[in-house]
C-alpha cells in the first residue's frame, strides 16, 4: 500500500485549478443554483467542455486511436473531484466522456464511432440517459418501452420517465424491448436515438430538488434509424451492463461534499460555535464520512488502474457516498437554521443537490443487496 | 497510490497469520480470560520472529506495515496491547518496550488495558510532553472485568518516568489513534466474519437467516463501515505525522464498533452472548476499544479542532 500522488498528479490539479478560475464566469454561483441540468448550465457545457478539449483534458483518459491521451483512471479522477467541486461545469458532458464514449468504443459500428466519439471529444454534444419507466426503476430490466423494426427504422412506443439532462439533449442512450415476446435480460436493445427524431415528445416533471431535473419522454411511432442500434439486437443487457459498471464511480460527489463542509466550518467560525461541543461533533462526524467516501472511490480506482473487473468496491464506495452526502447536507441545514428556508441560500443549495444521493445511478438499496451477494457471499432470498 | 499491498508487504502478512494460527484464535484467548491473563508466549513469539521491531524498519518498513501488524492480530484475538507494543510505543520512544505496554490517559482515569499486568506505560499528560514509565509489581492493580481483556489501574501521574521531548504528547495521541483504528478493525473484521457465518447457517423458516434480506441489508451496511475504516486506518498509518487522519480514521472505526456490537449480537441471537460462541470474544473487545481517549465523541471533537481550528 502507497497513498501518495505523483508530482505530475498534483501539478496537473494545480493547473486544473487555476484553469478553473479564468474559466468560469463570475455568475457561476447563480447559474449552478438550479441544479446542473438547468438550461443556463446546459448551454454553458458546451462553451466550457469546449475548452477543456483544447486543453486535451476532456477526454484524456480514453485511448489514442480514439484522440485520447490514454491518461490513467487516476489522473481522470483527479478532473472529475476538481469539476464536482466547483458544482460540474461539465454539466452532462461527464456522462459522455465517462461511459456513453467507452461503451460506444466497445460495441458501435465503426460508422457509429466515427460521427459520435469526434462530436463527445469537441465538447459540443448533450446526451441524456433514457433507462428508467413508469414500471422499471430499480428493477430495469422490466422495462416495456417497445421497438420493432420496419425497414430501415426502428418504431418505437413507450415512455421514459427520471431522465435528467433533456435541456438540449442531442442524443438519447436509450434502452428499449425489441422483441416483445422477450421477458427481463432477453431481448433489449440499445438505440443511440437522436433527440429531434420525429414522434418524441419531452415533458418535464416539476420537481423539488432543481429547475428541468425530471423529464418523461414519450415515444410514439417515433421512428429511429436502424443504424443506430447499438451492439446486436436483443443483447442490449450486456452493452448496459458494460456501462453501468463505468457509470457507477463516475462522479466524485464527495469533493463537493468536502468545500461544502469546509464552508460550514467557516460559517459556524462566524456564528461564534467553533467551540461548541455539539457543532464540532457533527463537523467531525461529516469528515469522516467524506473521508471515508473519497478513500472508497479510491480503492475502486485503483482496481480500475489495475485493469481489474468491476468487484462490490463499486457498490461500498457507492453507499459510502451516500452516506458522506447524507452527513454534510443535514450539518448545511441545520447550521443555518431559518435562513435556509430561502431558495439558493448556500446550506439550501447543497442540501437540495444531495438529496437524490441514495437514489440516483441505483439506489442504496440495490447496492446494499449487491453487497450482501458479492461481498459476503450471502444466499439469495 | 496503491491500495493492495505489494510483495514485501504481503510476505509478512503471511507470516505473520501464520504466527496466529499456531499462537492465537478465539479459542486461546477465551483460556487466557478465564485466567486473567495475557499471552506471553504470543509476545515471545513476536519478538523472536523480529516483528516487535517492524515499525522500526525504516526503509523497509515502518508504522504502515505494523498497523498491518496490529490489524491481523486483533483479527485472530490475540490478548495483547498490539497496538502499544508493535506501534504506539516503538514510535515515541524509538525502541522495542517490555510488554505488556499499557497505553495511559490522565485526562480518562480509570483502569485500561492490560493495566494488571503492564511493565511499561505510555502516559498522556494532556500537555506538549509524554511520558515513558517502567512499572515495577507495585504500581499495577488487577480489576475484574468483563470486556474479554486483561484490566488494571495502574499508578503514575504527569511526574512519572521520563519525558520524551517537545511534541510527544500530539504524537502519542496521534499513533494511539491510529493504532486503536487498526485494532478495532481486526476486532470488527472478525466479529462481522462469525455473524456472516452463522446467518449462513442457521435456519430457521426453513431457510438460512442470511437469506433474508432484513438481515442482508444491515450486514452490507457493517460491511461498508468496516472497509471506510480499513481505508482510513491504513492510510493514516502511512502519514508521516498523522493528526487529522488519526482523528478521523479513530472516529469512524469507534461509530462503526458499536454498530457492529449491536448488529452482529442481535443476528446472533441468543447464541451469540454464550462463551461457546466465539462472537463475545471479538463483541466484548469492540467495547473495550470504543472507550478509549474519550470515544467516539472525543475523537471528532479532535477532527474539527485539527482541521479547522485555525484563525478561530
Amino acid at each position: 500500500m502507497e497513498f501518495d500522488w505523483s508530482d505530475g498528479d498534483l501539478a496537473y490539479r494545480r493547473e486544473l485549478r487555476a484553469f478553473l478560475e479564468t474559466e468560469l464566469p463570475a455568475n457561476w454561483k447563480e447559474m449552478t443554483a438550479d441544479g446542473p441540468g438547468s438550461d443556463a448550465q446546459a448551454a454553458f457545457s458546451r462553451e466550457f467542455c469546449g475548452r477543456l478539449a483544447e486543453k486535451g483534458w476532456l477526454t484524456q483518459m480514453w485511448p489514442a486511436e480514439y484522440g485520447g491521451a490514454d491518461a490513467t483512471p487516476w489522473r481522470h479522477a483527479i478532473l472529475s473531484e476538481e469539476m464536482w467541486r466547483v458544482g460540474e461545469p461539465r454539466g452532462s458532458q461527464y456522462m459522455n466522456v465517462n461511459w456513453i464514449g467507452p461503451t460506444i468504443m466497445k460495441y458501435g459500428s465503426e460508422e457509429q464511432k466515427a460521427h459520435h466519439l469526434p462530436l463527445i471529444s469537441k465538447g459540443d454534444v448533450l446526451w441524456c440517459q433514457g433507462f428508467s419507466e413508469p414500471e422499471a426503476g430499480s428493477d430495469l430490466v422490466s422495462l416495456r418501452t417497445a421497438a420493432r423494426l420496419e425497414g430501415d427504422h426502428y418504431v418505437v412506443n413507450g415512455s421514459k420517465i427520471w431522465t435528467s439532462y433533456v435541456s438540449g439533449a442531442d442524443y438519447c442512450f436509450l434502452l428499449v424491448r425489441s422483441d416483445p415476446e422477450s421477458k427481463r435480460h432477453k431481448g433489449i436493445t440499445v438505440l443511440l436515438a437522436p433527440m429531434d427524431a420525429p414522434g418524441i415528445q419531452v415533458r418535464e416533471v416539476p420537481a423539488v430538488i432543481g429547475r428541468r431535473y425530471f423529464h418523461e419522454l414519450f415515444f410514439d411511432d417515433a421512428r429511429i434509424p436502424a443504424s443506430c442500434r447499438l451492439g446486436p439486437e436483443g443483447e442490449g443487457w450486456g452493452v448496459v451492463s458494460y456501462a453501468l459498471a463505468y457509470e457507477r464511480v463516475g462522479a466524485m460527489r464527495y469533493a463537493r461534499a468536502a468545500l461544502t463542509l469546509d464552508s460550514l466550518a467557516e460559517a459556524a467560525r462566524e456564528r461564534g460555535l467553533q467551540g461548541d461541543p455539539v457543532i464540532q461533533e457533527k463537523l467531525g462526524a461529516a469528515r469522516c464520512a467524506v473521508e471515508a467516501s473519497r478513500q472508497l472511490s479510491y480503492r475502486v480506482i485503483d482496481l480500475r488502474a489495475k485493469g481489474s473487473e468491476p468487484t462490490a468496491d463499486t457498490n461500498i464506495a457507492r453507499v459510502a457516498g451516500t452516506l458522506c452526502e447524507n452527513a454534510v447536507s443535514d450539518l448545511a441545514l441545520e447550521l443555518f437554521g431559518p435562513e435556509a428556508l430561502e431558495y439558493g441560500q448556500f446550506g439550501e443549495s447543497y442540501w437540495r443537490l444531495a438529496m437524490t444521493a441514495g437514489v440516483a445511478v441505483g439506489t442504496t438499496e440495490i447496492n446494499l443487496n449487491l453487497i450482501a451477494s458479492r461481498w459476503l457471499g450471502l444466499p439469495r432470498e | 497510490m496503491d491500495y493492495d499491498w505489494n510483495e514485501d508487504q504481503q510476505a509478512i502478512g503471511e507470516a505473520v497469520e501464520a504466527l496466529c494460527t499456531q499462537h492465537a484464535g478465539a479459542a486461546r484467548a477465551i483460556e487466557l480470560d478465564a485466567k486473567s491473563s495475557w499471552d506471553e508466549a504470543l509476545d515471545a513469539a513476536l519478538v523472536e520472529s523480529g516483528f516487535a521491531g517492524v515499525a522500526l524498519g525504516a526503509p523497509d518498513t515502518g508504522p504502515l506495515e505494523a498497523a498491518m501488524l496490529v490489524e491481523t492480530l486483533a483479527r485472530h484475538a490475540a490478548t495483547l496491547p498490539v497496538g502499544a507494543q508493535l506501534l504506539v510505543a516503538p514510535k515515541l520512544s524509538g525502541s522495542v518496550q517490555p510488554g505488556p505496554v499499557a497505553l495511559v490517559s490522565l485526562a480518562h482515569p480509570g483502569p485500561v488495558r492490560f493495566g494488571s499486568h503492564a511493565r511499561t506505560a505510555l502516559v498522556d499528560t494532556g500537555g506538549d510532553e509524554a511520558r515513558l514509565v517502567s512499572l515495577s509489581p507495585g504500581d499495577t492493580e488487577p480489576v475484574v472485568s468483563n470486556f474479554m481483556l486483561p484490566v488494571g489501574r495502574v499508578a503514575v501521574h504527569a511526574g512519572s518516568g521520563e519525558g520524551l521531548g517537545a511534541g510527544s504528547g500530539p504524537a502519542l495521541r496521534a499513533w494511539w489513534r491510529v493504532a486503536l483504528a487498526a485494532e478495532l478493525l481486526g476486532t470488527m473484521q472478525a466479529a462481522l466474519d462469525v455473524t456472516v457465518d452463522y446467518t449462513k447457517r442457521r435456519r430457521q423458516f426453513g431457510r438460512p437467516i442470511g437469506s433474508f434480506q432484513a438481515l442482508q441489508h444491515r450486514l452490507a451496511m457493517c460491511a461498508v463501515l468496516v472497509e471506510g475504516t480499513r481505508r482510513l486506518a491504513f492510510a493514516a498509518a502511512a502519514e508521516e505525522r498523522p493528526e487529522e487522519s488519526a482523528c478521523v480514521a479513530a472516529a469512524h472505526a469507534a461509530d462503526a464498533a458499536n454498530l457492529l456490537f449491536r448488529e452482529t449480537h442481535q443476528m446472533t441471537g441468543a447464541m451469540g452472548f454464550t462463551r461457546e460462541h466465539d462472537l463475545h470474544v471479538f463483541s466484548m473487545r469492540l467495547q473495550a476499544l470504543r472507550l478509549e481517549l474519550g470515544g467516539a465523541s472525543a475523537h471528532r471533537r479532535a477532527i474539527a479542532a485539527t482541521r479547522w481550528a485555525r484563525g478561530s
